[in-house]
Formats: structure tokens, C-alpha cells, sequence
């Protein structure tokens, strides 16, 4: 028999166990096992760049009083980045630099909703998904971007 | 399962097309990467984003890792990584703190690693046990601690023999597969330290 840890110890050890598990959001779990649905999918990841949300809540501290804002975001990949602007009842986005494309919202529970992109890289999508959804831009040249997970 | 051959079999499986396989090394190790994020004191918004890319990355990675019993290593050095951009991205609006928060050195950085593999074979050889010895632990470990009357009365058990069921469910855990490089490993250091801990009657 091993006399490494005694009862007191290893109930505090899993005390601290159970702890750190409780210490984690059930979302950044779901975030991780839902990565796994990108194995096989040949598109690239456009990083988050801009945040208006974080933005604002980084620089409470110098500017306050600032009237609610619509929240902007970008994603930027290699070839292209996605500005999005998250309206009330809809997503309004821009691809920079414009290219065609079709853009389309995955929610978490697989569905998903096409939009054109016109010529001056414009989309706009209506109404606004469910939270969290992610964008896949399909553009005409062949480029295939997807972003991460967008919590509303 | 610290024992590292579990973690390579994980692995394994997750990087052909095994979901089960991956979301347990998510529940794994996610608190890892949970817990370097904290340290980083980023935003909630940051740390979203920042476990998102890191488990993308894994999913890049997953069939070309070169040592696949690593990983939590792998997943430590890539979150950091992934913090750092973070910061970056945040150094262009506000300047960034002058130093690097505390904790973020690899002295405290490998022990979070030591840390989260323990808890991970904690968690996993809890789930093994039988329920009567899971609902017990659970009951004893929570925070408050569930008094002995109130034990003895939901899970129908005298309240005398509380301590001795205690005692073998721990008995059952400490030889659990799931802990033997863990326990074992630090079992040297950790004897001195602990030998006063006087159990419970």
C-alpha cells in the first residue's frame, strides 16, 4: 500500500480539483469541445482585432459618460478582413478590401443562414442570430475565412 | 489520467475524428487554460477569444504533435502565447503594464502545468469511483463541508459509519490508475509535510 498522501491531503487535493473545475465558465468549456467541429474544414481563421466592447471597457477609466454605442468588431485574415456592426435587429458587415463573396452565420446548434456580399463588400444579415454565432466568408476568388465564436 | 499513456491515447483518437475524445481533453485541461487567462488578468471578452484560438490551434495541430504525452505543455506555452497577443492587441489603445502580471513566469507557469495535470487526475479518478463513494466525497469536499448529520440523512448511512466509508472511498481513489505517477511522483516531498494530518473519527 502506498502512503504517499494521507486522507486529509488528498480530500484537500480534491477540494482544489473539483474547485478549479467549478472556476470555469460552462461557456469557455462549450467554446473548446465545439473548436473540435472545425477538424476537418479547410478554411482559415480570421483573428479578433477590434473590439468596440473591450475597447470601451479598457478605457472606462479615461473617457467615461460615453452614450451606448453600437458594438464593432473585425477579424482580420490574411487575405481580407470582416468589419461587422452588431444593429438591434441585424448584423451589418464589410469586407475590406471588397471583394464578392457570400458570408454566412453558423449558430452553435448548426444552423446556418446565407447572405450575398455585394461590390463594395457589403452584407448585411437580418435578423441577428442567436448568440453565439461565428461568420464563414466564401469569396469568389477561392479565399475561405471563418472567425471564432461571437458572444452577443 | 496523469498516466500519460491515457493522454496519448486521447490524443490519438481525438486527432482522427473521436468528439468523446476531445471534449475530455477539453474538460481536462481547459481549467489550465482558464487559469493562465486569469493570471494574464485579461477581460472576459479576452479570454473568450483567447481559449477559442487556442483550442483552434490544437485542432490544427492535433495530428502533428510531436509528443503527444506533452500536451499540457503544448497547451500551456500556446495559451500564453495567445495571451501576449492579447496584450499586444490592447498595448495600441492603453499602454501596457510596465511589467508581466505576477504568476507568468515559467517557474510558476510549470507548476500550473504540475497543477492542472494533478487536478485532472483528480477529477478523472473521482468519476471512476463508485456513486455511493462520488456522492460522498462530493459531499464532503463542498464548500460549505456537508455536516455529518445531514450526510447520514441523505445518503442513509450511520452516522458512525461516516468516517470508516471515508475512509475506504479515499482508499479506492488513492489507488486509482488515474493517480499513480501523481501521487507517487511527489510522494517523497509531500510525506514530511502532510505526515502530521490526523484523520477525522
Amino acid at each position: 500500500m502506498r502512503e504517499s498522501w494521507d486522507d486529509e491531503r488528498l480530500l484537500g487535493a480534491l477540494r482544489a480539483a473539483m474547485e478549479a473545475r467549478r472556476a470555469v465558465p460552462p461557456e469557455f468549456i462549450a467554446t473548446g469541445k465545439s473548436a473540435y467541429a472545425w477538424r476537418n474544414i479547410d478554411a482559415e481563421l480570421a483573428q479578433l482585432t477590434y473590439d468596440s466592447r473591450s475597447d470601451k471597457e479598457r478605457s472606462a477609466s479615461l473617457r467615461s459618460e460615453e452614450p451606448a454605442s453600437v458594438r464593432a468588431l473585425t477579424f482580420t485574415s490574411a487575405h481580407f478582413s470582416i468589419e461587422l456592426e452588431i444593429a438591434d435587429t441585424a448584423l451589418l458587415g464589410q469586407i475590406m478590401p471588397p471583394r464578392k463573396a457570400t458570408i454566412e452565420t453558423e449558430t452553435r446548434a448548426g444552423l446556418t443562414t446565407a447572405a450575398p456580399v455585394d461590390d463594395i463588400g457589403c452584407f448585411a444579415i437580418e435578423p441577428r442570430p442567436a448568440s453565439p454565432f461565428r461568420l464563414h466568408c466564401r469569396a469568389e476568388d477561392g479565399q475561405d475565412v471563418v472567425t471564432g465564436w461571437i458572444t452577443l | 489520467m496523469r498516466d500519460d499513456q491515457s493522454v496519448v491515447a486521447l490524443v490519438a483518437k481525438a486527432a482522427g475524428s473521436d468528439q468523446d475524445a476531445w471534449d475530455e481533453l477539453v474538460e481536462r485541461y481547459a481549467p489550465m487554460v482558464w487559469s493562465i487567462c486569469s493570471r494574464y488578468r485579461l477581460s472576459r471578452p479576452d479570454i473568450e477569444d483567447v481559449g477559442q484560438n487556442v483550442w483552434l490551434r490544437l485542432v490544427e495541430q492535433i495530428g502533428n504533435l510531436r509528443e503527444p504525452a506533452a500536451l499540457p505543455g503544448w497547451l500551456s506555452t500556446t495559451t500564453q502565447r495567445e495571451c501576449l497577443r492579447v496584450l499586444h492587441r490592447r498595448d495600441r489603445l492603453v499602454p501596457l503594464p510596465e511589467e508581466l502580471p505576477p504568476g507568468t513566469d515559467d517557474a510558476m507557469i510549470e507548476q500550473g502545468i504540475m497543477e492542472a495535470e494533478r487536478n485532472a487526475a483528480l477529477r478523472a479518478a473521482l468519476a471512476e469511483l463508485p456513486p455511493h463513494c462520488r456522492q460522498l466525497l462530493s459531499m464532503l469536499i463542498s464548500d460549505p463541508p456537508h455536516p455529518y448529520a445531514q450526510i447520514s440523512t441523505l445518503l442513509q448511512i450511520r452516522i458512525g459509519s461516516i468516517g470508516p466509508q471515508r475512509a475506504r472511498c479515499l482508499e479506492r481513489l488513492r489507488r486509482s490508475r488515474h493517480l499513480a505517477t501523481v501521487i507517487g511522483g511527489e510522494a517523497a516531498a509531500t510525506l514530511e509535510k502532510t505526515a502530521g494530518g490526523e484523520p477525522r473519527a
